[in-house]
């Protein structure tokens, strides 16, 4: 296992936007998709008016955070960045006007788009693709925005996994977040406000997500939050057999077993029940009391 | 001589902490707050604190609940007490004197739930001797089976054994607690038994005064908050 970070500290609170979340809350953030062609919800929140129409139910089902998104992962048709922020920064700036307080997160890899999402309002950068654009810390830093650090293998944006072979993959998950983590940090973004995720099947076969899922504690002793995003993702599909409709069984249970060895955030599009399983592997941790106890007790 | 007392039950939920984020029961806990606070407020130099227990004992007088006993999670005895904790009705009933700022003299009594009503009645009386103004609380409720959700599902002789409980308490008569049926109230699980006796025995004559304060059965169990008045 690769010594800790010496950025991070465990057990240390996490802040995003005015709000600090200590090392016992697991926070849901809700995928909004401002795309036509997402692999799950395959452009249900294209419109603006259904997409502000999402951002309202996730609220209202208890999301932590919302992740507003103008790419795909997947390989496609080419999105510009002039048509990223075309579809994402006049909706995170209508988001930021309806909830003041709201934590928003946006998809997004390219400093150019992460610049003006920051400015519309944006507090956190998920950058999905493993730091492949250098210039992303110093936008999180000049607009005081926290940054995802993910592990992506290495792989360009967009791209899928093809014959990845890792000597140790959990070894590479933490030499380069843990790199990227540092490395944000020496550009001046809040150490605070620095997230580590190992992207479930970004430059990854199933087998490698499973290891990242079952080693992630080594990914929570570094001391930095860890964020996992592990929704209806194709590891799921494979390890179930299941097709894109019958993977929510697979998805609760995985992010059940990160919550349990120490995630913090839940990138998700299930609210009420992520929220549910979050709640109950709290409980079961001790991190929460349960919602209402009387069996027993009267 | 007897000061005042004052009956509360010992159902593990009064602890605030024990029912997770719902206060579940509020109006109980403010019965027995107020039951206590009217103890104190009678002026008691000692209150002695009574429940039932698997023996009959004198438990030290910083003896504190065993919160992990029924909540692991929360641990925080261990931290502050490395102790035998005494039983459960005393933990509570020391807690409720704690939540009502008592700082005087305390004594933390047990009595078994087996001990025979002469041991029980003989225990009051000697309570009683105390001092010359000595506050008692007593931590018992009634029976467990007065619905089929109950701890003991439901059992038809339940309302009438807690009517016969109520009716002391309201009354101030505890003489008929003195001939309490040993054998009916385990099998309707009033664990409190026995000290419902040691009350009996310590309060011979009529109590001047009385106050129901709570009366009921939320969850199957027969919650009785009283205060009584002394001789003293």
């Amino acid at each position: 296992m690769i010594p800790p970070a010496s950025g991070g500290q465990e057990g240390t609170a996490l802040r995003l936007r005015e709000r600090s979340f200590g090392p016992e809350q697991r926070l849901v953030m809700a995928i909004v998709n401002r795309t036509p062609d997402s692999f799950y919800d395959r452009g249900a929140t294209w419109d603006e008016a259904a997409a502000m129409e999402r951002v309202h139910t996730v609220v209202g089902e208890g999301a932590d955070i919302v992740d507003i998104g103008g790419v795909p992962a997947a390989p496609g048709a080419e999105v510009t960045v002039a048509e990223e922020i075309r579809r994402t920064v006049p909706f995170v700036a209508a988001v930021r006007a309806a909830y003041p307080d709201l934590v928003i997160s946006v998809d997004a890899y390219r400093h150019q788009s992460a610049g003006e999402l920051c400015a519309a309002g944006a507090d956190l950068i998920n950058d999905t693709w493993g730091g492949w654009d250098e210039r992303l810390p110093e936008v999180a830093a000049s607009c005081g925005a926290g940054l995802v650090c993910s592990h992506a293998g290495g792989l360009p944006p967009r791209t899928r996994p093809f014959r990845v072979e890792y000597g140790d993959v959990m070894a590479d998950v933490l030499e380069r977040t843990l790199a990227l983590a540092d490395r944000a940090v020496a550009r001046g973004v809040d150490p605070s406000r620095v997230l580590i995720d190992p992207a479930h099947d970004f430059g990854k076969n199933t087998w490698h997500s499973l290891e990242v899922t079952r080693r992630l504690g080594e990914m929570v002793a570094t001391g930095w939050p860890v964020l996992v995003s592990v929704s209806h993702k194709d590891f799921i599909g494979e390890t179930l057999n299941a097709g894109r409709e019958e993977r929510l069984t697979g998805t609760l249970a995985t992010s059940a077993v990160c919550a349990w060895l120490g995630a913090r955030v839940f990138r998700a599009h299930q609210v009420t029940q992520t929220r549910q399983v979050l709640d109950m592997v709290s409980a079961i941790r001790g991190d929460r009391p349960p919602a209402r106890a009387v069996r027993g007790l009267a | 001589m007897i000061a005042a007392a004052a009956i509360c039950p010992p159902a593990p939920l009064l602890a605030r902490e024990l029912t997770g984020l719902d206060p579940v029961i509020p109006e109980l806990r403010q019965a027995c707050a107020a039951a206590v606070e009217r103890l104190v407020r009678a002026g008691p130099e000692v209150i002695a604190v009574v429940g039932s227990g698997h023996r009959t004992s004198t438990w030290p007088a910083d003896g504190r609940l065993n919160l992990a006993a029924f909540a692991p999670a929360l641990g925080i005895r261990a931290a502050l007490d490395p102790g035998p904790s005494p039983p459960l009705p005393l933990g509570l009933g020391a807690r409720l004197l704690d939540e009502g700022g008592y700082r005087g003299p305390r004594v933390l009594r047990s009595v078994s739930h087996d001990a025979p009503a002469a041991a029980c009645l003989r225990l009051g009386a000697d309570l009683s001797c105390l001092g010359d103004r000595v506050g008692l609380l007593v931590m018992a409720d009634g029976s467990a089976c007065r619905s089929l959700r109950a701890p003991g599902y439901l059992d038809s002789r339940a309302a009438a054994f807690d009517a016969a409980l109520e009716r002391a308490g309201r009354g101030g008569d505890l003489g008929p607690l003195r001939a309490m049926d040993q054998g009916l109230a385990r099998e309707l699980l009033a664990t409190a038994r026995s000290g419902w006796q040691v009350l009996a025995g310590a309060m011979p004559g009529r109590a001047p005064a009385t106050e129901i304060l709570y009366a009921d059965d939320p969850f199957g169990v027969f919650y009785l908050v009283a205060w009584l008045a002394g001789s003293a």
